[in-house]
């Protein structure tokens, strides 16, 4: 028998985590995403978890520091004012190599913004979290399963990179109810018998800092990050509707990424040659994936990005699409949400403009 | 005695001006009982003021731009930091005075109004450090025992075995785990000019506090019970009465420190009320067993106790005589 059953985004998020293993929750109320402390609240005590309710989210985001360092599946999560406060912690995080899972459920910005759904923090997201050199994994789910299903990999991934993995949604996924089946999911449980902190009782004592006065070793350091963010191209995760002879790609994540993908089926319906492209991973951004479509189609000559701000994906689609194509930025601010009839203009735009300004490109 | 509050005459009901500083129509739940004290302060405190408001219920149903409820200038920033934008705004009061751009002796009250998590919790440095620096403002807490904003989370204001979201009555815990956060020993603790505790049922009691509170030279810190019907769940209609009996059983003395060392008992409860009462009005407190009210008993009385040995020990000097000066 499936278990399905009719959640909204965030509660199919906690569930994730509690199918990814997660044994600590520390978090700090905040609109849209206070379904997730409150399920935790009442689960992990249940299965011998922790769950901390911090007095604020900086407070937070070093409980979960603390608790990864002694190697527990730790995570929080927030939203959009919350993450700016915890960034201080997200460089820590990463700096020190520690695995956890942060969830961001966005709302508008700037400053307080709005509790309006918003892709605002995409740049935060996925260049810098936190100060100096440093990058999350991160995932963006489009629908109350896949959140559940990416929650709970987050873990895995976490503990494979030893990287704090992000999963990055908005108020409309966080707050829709869809049906979602709770499959069990085989994620896997990875050693870290090699540098947790549990007491040096019979072993050497380990050290876990991110204080580097030596100058050539702080650029080491460096380094070593940079090359385990090579390491996570593996992960790329994106979804894809083509058959090699669109005109025009639609590029959209997320919450967007739904919406554009209705307009797109029902184009593509009366023949429209439209494809759909969404990135799951934002950071690795699925670059190789992306540039590859416009090598193997020839009549695809235009790249239109959707998204819920004021156009910040589209450098990552520019600086893959590289030249190949135009890029067209379509962004929506927070609060102005598009239905699928205006996407479906946008791209007839794009397509006439294929047709008759400029044939020849 | 503090030479501002040594004459100090107590306001009457025939005082108070007819206007309110706050209009109405806002969007707080029927009964609330935090809006009200923020009227009343409003009131008292008239229209040369500038507010500064902490995330929170009062910040969201006073001012959905670009409407506001609002009379005064008001401002707010983010969650944690209404202390330290009211420093801000007093320091630049008094350099506007230093540079004769206001003038010297024009009153401007600074009154912050913020709820519990933005005091007990997020806040509490912020708070901390603007009382140590000496900002001539008044800090009204709206202490309303939770995160009401968000769904009821619990708050360092909760009190021990309320059921809230995060803390949920249940088998393995009986809502609450910890007892409510001591923060008016925090703040006393600051040597602040003026410090009291008070409840909107007896409203005279309190507006006069708001009326010292503006007038003692540095900060003054009021912590307000403000019951929610909402979160509690408890009836909208028995809000006044809620915050009676919290300070008629004990729960909640109503008393003031003047310079973090007199102590003056407000309202002496020789015969109060059984605490049961006060918690079985309110469903946060529904699943209680009868070892948990005599344990919520037991600990007013002991606080209460406390508190009136504090006022006998540590009780102002009477008018007229000196103040006794150890000299070393």
């Amino acid at each position: 028998m499936t278990n399905r059953v009719l959640i909204k985004g965030v509660e199919a998020v906690a569930l994730g985590a509690l199918e990814g293993g997660c044994d600590c929750y520390f978090g700090y109320p905040i609109t849209p995403q206070n379904e997730i402390p409150e399920i935790m609240s009442v689960e992990l005590p249940k299965r011998g978890g922790a769950f901390v309710q911090a007095e604020s989210e900086t407070s937070a985001i070093n409980m979960v520091l603390g608790a990864s360092a002694v190697g527990k599946r730790a995570m929080t999560s927030s939203s959009s004012p919350g993450i700016s406060l915890m960034s201080e912690g997200f460089s820590y995080l990463i700096a020190l190599e520690l695995p956890c899972v942060i969830v961001n459920v966005m709302r508008g910005g700037p400053g307080l913004g709005g509790i309006e759904a918003s892709q605002g923090d995409y740049f935060q997201a996925v260049k810098a979290p936190g100060h100096g050199d440093g990058r999350f994994l991160v995932l963006a789910p489009a629908s109350c399963q896949e959140a559940y299903e990416l929650t709970a990999k987050a873990f895995e991934l976490a503990d494979r990179y030893r990287n704090p993995v992000m999963i990055l949604m908005d108020a409309i996924l966080g707050q829709m109810k869809e049906s979602t089946v709770l499959k069990k999911l085989n994620i896997k449980s990875i050693t870290k018998d090699d540098w947790a902190l549990t007491g040096a009782k019979g072993r050497e004592a380990r050290i876990i800092k991110s204080l580097f006065l030596d100058s050539a070793e702080l650029a080491e350091r460096n380094l070593k990050l940079k090359k385990k963010y090579e390491q996570m191209e593996k992960e790329v995760r994106f979804e894809s509707i083509l058959d090699g002879n669109e005109e025009v790609l639609v590029c959209a994540f997320g919450s967007m990424g739904r919406i554009a993908k209705e307009s797109v089926l029902k184009l593509r319906e009366k023949g429209y040659r439209v494809g759909y492209f969404r990135p799951i991973t934002l950071f690795p951004f699925p670059k190789k994936a992306l540039s590859s479509i416009f090598e193997k189609n020839n009549s695809l000559k235009q790249i239109l990005v959707l998204e819920l701000n004021c156009g910040q994906m589209v450098e990552d689609v520019m600086i893959s699409v590289c030249g190949k194509a135009e890029v067209i930025s379509k962004f929506y601010p927070p609060s102005v949400l598009p239905f699928p009839e205006d996407i479906e203009r946008e791209i007839k735009k794009c397509l006439r403009k294929v047709y008759f300004v400029s044939p020849k490109v | 005695m503090r030479p501002e509050l040594a004459k100090f005459k107590p306001l009457s009901i025939k005082d108070l001006p007819k206007e309110d500083w706050i209009a109405p129509g806002h969007r707080a739940c029927q009964g609330c009982g935090t809006v009200l004290p923020l009227k009343l302060a409003l009131k008292v405190l008239g229209p040369n003021t500038i507010a500064v408001s902490a995330t929170g219920c009062m910040e969201i149903i006073s001012s959905p731009f670009p409407y506001t409820s609002w009379k005064v200038p008001w401002i707010h920033v983010a969650f944690e930091n209404a202390a330290s934008v009211a420093s801000g705004i007093d320091a630049a009061i008094k350099a506007l005075k230093r540079k004769g751009k206001l003038p010297k002796k024009e009153k401007i009250n600074i009154v912050v109004f913020a709820g519990d998590g933005a005091t007990f919790d997020i806040g509490l440095q912020f708070v901390s450090g603007a009382l140590e620096r000496g900002h001539n403002f008044i800090y009204i807490c709206l202490d309303n025992e939770a995160y009401m904003n968000t769904g009821v989370q619990r708050s360092g204001g909760t009190p021990k075995f309320a059921h809230t979201t995060t803390s949920p009555a249940g088998k393995v815990i009986h809502g609450n785990i910890t007892w409510k956060k001591n923060l008016d020993g925090i703040v006393i603790a600051h040597n602040i000019p003026y410090f009291a505790t008070a409840s909107p049922a007896f409203y005279m009691d309190y507006m006069n506090k708001v009326k010292k509170a503006s007038l003692v030279e540095g900060p003054a810190f009021i912590h307000v019970y403000s019951p929610c019907p909402t979160g509690w769940g408890s009836k909208s209609e028995d809000t006044i009465l809620i915050s009676r009996l919290v300070v008629e059983t004990r729960l909640f003395p109503l008393f003031e420190v003047i310079d973090g060392k007199y102590y003056i008992l407000n309202r002496k409860v020789d015969k109060p009320k059984p605490v049961e009462e006060y918690l079985k009005l309110q469903r946060r407190y529904r699943h209680l067993t009868k070892e948990e009210i005599e344990l919520i008993q037991q600990k007013a009385n002991e606080e209460y106790e406390r508190l009136v040995k504090l006022c006998e020990v540590f009780a102002p000097p009477k008018e007229g005589t000196k103040e006794e000066t150890k000299e070393t």
